[in-house]
């Protein structure tokens, strides 16, 4: 499934982030993807089932909610490391980064949601 | 009273009951400013030499020695420092012939920029409060961001010249994509574009001010909407990160919108900063420079773009980053460069940042265990002292031996 990704900050999120960044709150509030409820159904996503996100830039597994709210072709990742696994590491003019409007491609998986610390193994990889 | 230091509104009205070091009772924090507080007992940083455990003041030689021999050092993060740090940190950048940049050149630095050369004109939240009957926030989502905005300064309360508050005296208007907890609360007034909408939105607007027929499928609204947007006798603007990312480049766009409504009214920008001293870095380094970020010391003062953190990750032989957590927020692709280069960290907590540096340097929390002084959003200087004694140095004593070292 084709989508355009935009990020956001979570007061949840962003509580657990001053609180500790390794923690396992802090990962479940990240690593998380919302989508339109048709965009799901469509897609055979399930609440609560592991997906891959792809952008051109790079990918990430992280866990799939249903919004409340629709908002087809649409997909809310909290600001986060996870999410910026996808954000282009290629700017234009300006030199700021493309943080809210990512194109990707959202799937199921099997994969485990990986960790801080796995985040960190393959930057230095 | 204390001060909060978890967003740039610095609410200094925070009340703390202290049993010896330990913080037993707070009043009027929000969730973000109490995890901040509570982050005083978690996951604290520790001093580190080249991969090994360290004493501090090893750990501070270290940083001068390799700060002396790098020929293009970047000194990165600052929003989360005092500006008595920041003071330090801009002339350890004159010494090294570093480069400085801070968050803002990866957020809010475009519109930051027209605020502080005053290309726009801003005002303070306690203007708001008072007089400021008409307000939109622009690709932000206060209730989660920034707490306490809407119920201390903008929206609820009732100013000196609004007595009737929300419930009358004021609208407030909300331009985002996401249908987030401030779309709720002003649901009424709530104008939901697609990514990348706000350019053709500030078009239609500017089209209803020039007397023309927008180009957007809900005419009436747009009209009605500008119709009470005229009416403001102080209207005010807060733009936040949607609006920075969506119109990065083309933010004379907004310039252009506000001039306009400035004709027939007043309207104000005061950007949604978020970290609680980004503002203070900006105005300190456009006064040393007449620049608010990416500066390069290496030859006289030298901008642009190629001093931003995005390239310079890429360009420079050492990075120190104070209370920021650059492997964290920057792209995965750009973080992977610095996570190339040897880094001097210093920062109160363990973050992704200090575990790939070579040297860490733990310090204090500001506005908990260290005072100082630093801007609002507004640009209002906000004093604090330390409520808890430290084991930890404060950013500016730190840099400070850095200075004397190097
Ligand atoms: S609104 Fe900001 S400054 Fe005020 S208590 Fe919350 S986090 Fe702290």
């Amino acid at each position: 499934m084709k989508v355009t990704i935009v990020t956001f900050r979570d007061i949840f999120q962003s509580e657990a982030q001053e609180v500790d960044r390794f923690g396992e709150d802090y990962r479940r509030m990240s690593a998380v993807v919302f989508l339109d409820k048709s965009d799901a159904a469509k897609a055979g996503i399930k609440d609560g089932s592991n997906v891959l996100v792809e952008s051109d830039n790079g990918r990430v597994v992280v866990v799939a909610r249903i919004s409340e709210d629709t908002h087809p072709g649409l997909a809310f990742m909290p600001n986060s490391p996870w999410s910026n696994q996808l954000v282009p590491a290629k700017t234009d003019d300006t030199r700021i980064p493309s943080y809210k409007s990512i194109s990707a491609t959202i799937s199921v998986t099997d994969d485990k949601i990986p960790t801080v610390e796995d985040l960190l193994r393959e930057l230095v990889s | 009273m204390a001060v909060c230091t978890g967003c740039s509104l610095l609410c200094d009205d925070i009340e703390v009951s202290i049993d010896g070091r330990r913080i037993t009772k707070t009043k009027n924090l929000c969730r973000k400013g109490f995890g901040r507080y509570r982050s005083l007992a978690s996951d604290r940083s520790v001093p580190r030499v080249d991969g090994r455990q360290a004493g501090i003041e090893e750990a501070i030689s270290r940083a001068a020695e390799m700060l002396r021999n790098a020929k293009r050092p970047l000194l990165f993060g600052w929003s989360c420092s005092t500006l008595e740090a920041q003071r330090k940190g801009i002339e350890l950048a004159r010494r090294t012939k570093a480069i400085i940049d801070d968050t803002s050149s990866i957020c809010q630095g475009e519109i930051m920029d027209m605020v502080i050369r005053k290309d726009i004109p801003t005002c303070t939240l306690d203007d708001v409060r008072n007089y400021g009957d008409t307000l939109i926030f622009w690709g932000c989502d206060p209730s989660s961001s920034h707490p306490r905005h809407m119920s201390r300064f903008s929206y609820f309360p009732r100013g000196e010249k609004l007595q009737r508050g929300h419930e009358e005296d004021r609208t407030a208007f909300l331009i985002d994509i996401r249908t987030s907890p401030t779309a709720k609360i002003l649901a009424g007034n709530f104008i939901q574009i697609s990514p990348g909408g706000d350019a053709d939105l500030i078009e239609a607007m500017l089209a209803v001010l020039d007397g023309k027929i927008p180009r957007v499928r809900d005419k009436k609204a747009m009209i009605s909407m500008m119709n009470r947007l005229k009416k403001a006798d102080m209207g005010v603007i807060f733009p936040g990160l949607g609006l920075a990312y969506s119109l990065k480049g083309r933010m004379d766009r907004m310039k252009a919108l506000v001039d306009r409504l400035n004709e027939t009214t007043r309207y104000n920008v005061i950007p949604m900063v978020g970290h609680y001293n980004m503002r203070g870095f900006n105005q300190l380094l456009f006064d040393e420079t007449g620049f608010i970020n990416r500066v390069s010391f290496a030859d006289g003062v030298d901008h642009g773009p190629v001093y931003s953190v995005v390239e310079a990750s890429k360009s420079c032989d050492l990075a120190l980053v104070v209370g920021s957590d650059p492997i964290s927020s920057l792209p995965a692709g750009i973080a992977k460069a610095l996570a190339g280069v040897p880094m001097i960290t210093l920062d109160p907590h363990r973050t992704l940042t200090t575990e790939l540096s070579r040297v860490v340097i733990p310090t204090a929390l500001s506005g908990i265990e260290a005072g100082g002084s630093a801007l609002r959003m507004d640009g209002v200087r906000i004093e604090f002292d330390p409520i808890v004694k430290s084991e930890y140095p404060s950013d500016e004593e730190v840099l400070s031996k850095i200075l004397e070292e190097i």
